[in-house]
């Protein structure tokens, strides 16, 4: 059986947020309503955007520009 | 303009600071006499009021008369009015309001939350607890110090407990974050080929909080209201889930809506000072906060409390799972 989303997302988060620029790792949904693991980047970061794979273990990986996130 | 009308307001005009200076008056203006809930064709000095109240519960002086210069008044109840928007003092405050330990700026007032059977006030260590710095016992106020919140008149609470923030240990100039980086880049791609001599980078797991939560215990119950300002009461708890319409009022934005787009969110979330704190379990939606919203109680559309508003940038607004939050306080509705 493979693995859930939930458990993709878990096992991967750590990595992609040690990565430049990453600042969070969520589970949404793609236009069609499919789930997706979406990264998110304070601001436009070309090299970690190349080196981000598209799927990880069969699970779309989107990436969003959401801006620096603060205490409010 | 009719004469009539210019002779009433003149009335007014010379009547007015009177009148303002009674108790519970809080608008006076010329309209429309209302009977019987209906409207007549009298035209009035009308006085708005908190609350109606009538003898003896109000003392002569502070009765509006039937009659100035043989002018009708009319007197109608319109609760308070929010001139002051929702930085001002409230007695009783409800949630949506502004408040903050004395050492913070303002953030906001979430809801009412039970402990050992006594209400409390709910809002972000951040905003009750000044972000690990405050004691229990510490004074809260309403508004907060931002908005011109003062000791001692304006003490709302005392800070009972909160929910410890742990922050990413600052790095060393010169550390190993960008090895750190480096190693996980590379054991992305070790992974995706199976290799089994993986690049260990030395790892500092940083603790994952789940909550930026504090509770307030009030100094007098009658000081705090069990509604939230725009929302009403809150009706119990729900999950938070994908796809869900959410609201909150804060002092800030005030009454906004959004729904939940991504679940399961880890993210890292910038303090004063530079602080960065990682958060697990969070639930993210669009732009409907800013700095000042924190502490803001979220909720479904049918006022089932779901989130508790603490972090957002300029498209995004994070809130912590309540149920989270309840059971890190040991708290409930």
């Amino acid at each position: 059986m493979s693995p859930s989303i939930e458990d993709v997302k878990k096992k991967y988060t750590q990595r992609l947020l040690a990565m430049p620029g990453v600042i969070s790792v969520g589970i949404g949904k793609d236009p069609e309503g499919l789930p997706v693991i979406i990264v998110g980047l304070e601001r436009p970061q070309p090299e970690t955007q190349k080196k981000l794979p598209k799927t990880l273990e069969g699970y779309p990986l989107h990436i969003e520009i959401i801006g620096k996130i603060r205490a409010q | 303009m009719n004469e009539e009308l210019v002779s009433i307001r003149n009335i007014l005009k010379d009547t007015r600071f009177k009148l303002h200076e009674q108790a519970n008056v809080i608008a006076t203006g010329v309209g429309y006499k209302v009977t019987e809930g209906k409207k007549t064709s009298i035209l009035s000095i009308v006085c708005s009021v908190i609350k109606k109240l009538t003898p003896p519960q109000l003392s002569g002086k502070d009765t509006v008369p039937p009659i100035i210069d043989g002018i009708s008044t009319d007197v109608v109840e319109t609760g308070p009015i929010r001139a002051l928007s929702y930085t001002g003092r409230y007695r009783p405050a409800p949630g949506g309001v502004s408040i903050g330990h004395m050492d913070i700026t303002a953030g906001t007032l979430g809801c009412l939350v039970k402990k050992d059977g006594k209400a409390h006030i709910l809002s972000n260590n951040h905003v009750l607890a000044d972000s690990n710095n405050g004691l229990p016992g510490d004074y809260i106020l309403q508004p907060g110090p931002y908005d011109d919140g003062e000791f001692p008149g304006d003490r709302i609470a005392q800070l009972e407990d909160f929910v410890p923030i742990s922050f990413q240990e600052p790095e060393p100039p010169g550390g190993c974050g960008t090895a750190r980086a480096l190693a996980s880049l590379l054991n992305f791609g070790a992974k995706v080929i199976r290799s089994k001599t993986r690049l260990q980078a030395i790892t500092i797991r940083q603790a994952e909080n789940l909550v930026d939560a504090a509770i307030a215990l009030p100094i007098d119950e009658k000081d705090v209201s069990d509604e939230i300002l725009d929302i009403g009461k809150i009706k119990g708890i729900n999950e938070g889930a994908m796809g869900m319409s959410v609201k909150k009022t804060g002092r800030t934005t005030e009454f906004t809506t959004g729904e939940i787009l991504q679940v399961d969110v880890t993210v890292d979330v910038q303090y004063e000072l530079g602080k960065i704190a990682r958060f697990a379990d969070q639930l993210m939606a669009g732009a409907m906060s800013e700095g000042g919203d924190s502490g803001s109680a979220v909720l479904d559309t049918d006022n089932n409390l779901v989130g508790l508003l603490f972090a957002g940038s300029d498209t995004t607004t994070i809130f912590n799972r309540i149920q989270n939050v309840f059971s890190a306080l040991g708290v409930g509705l």
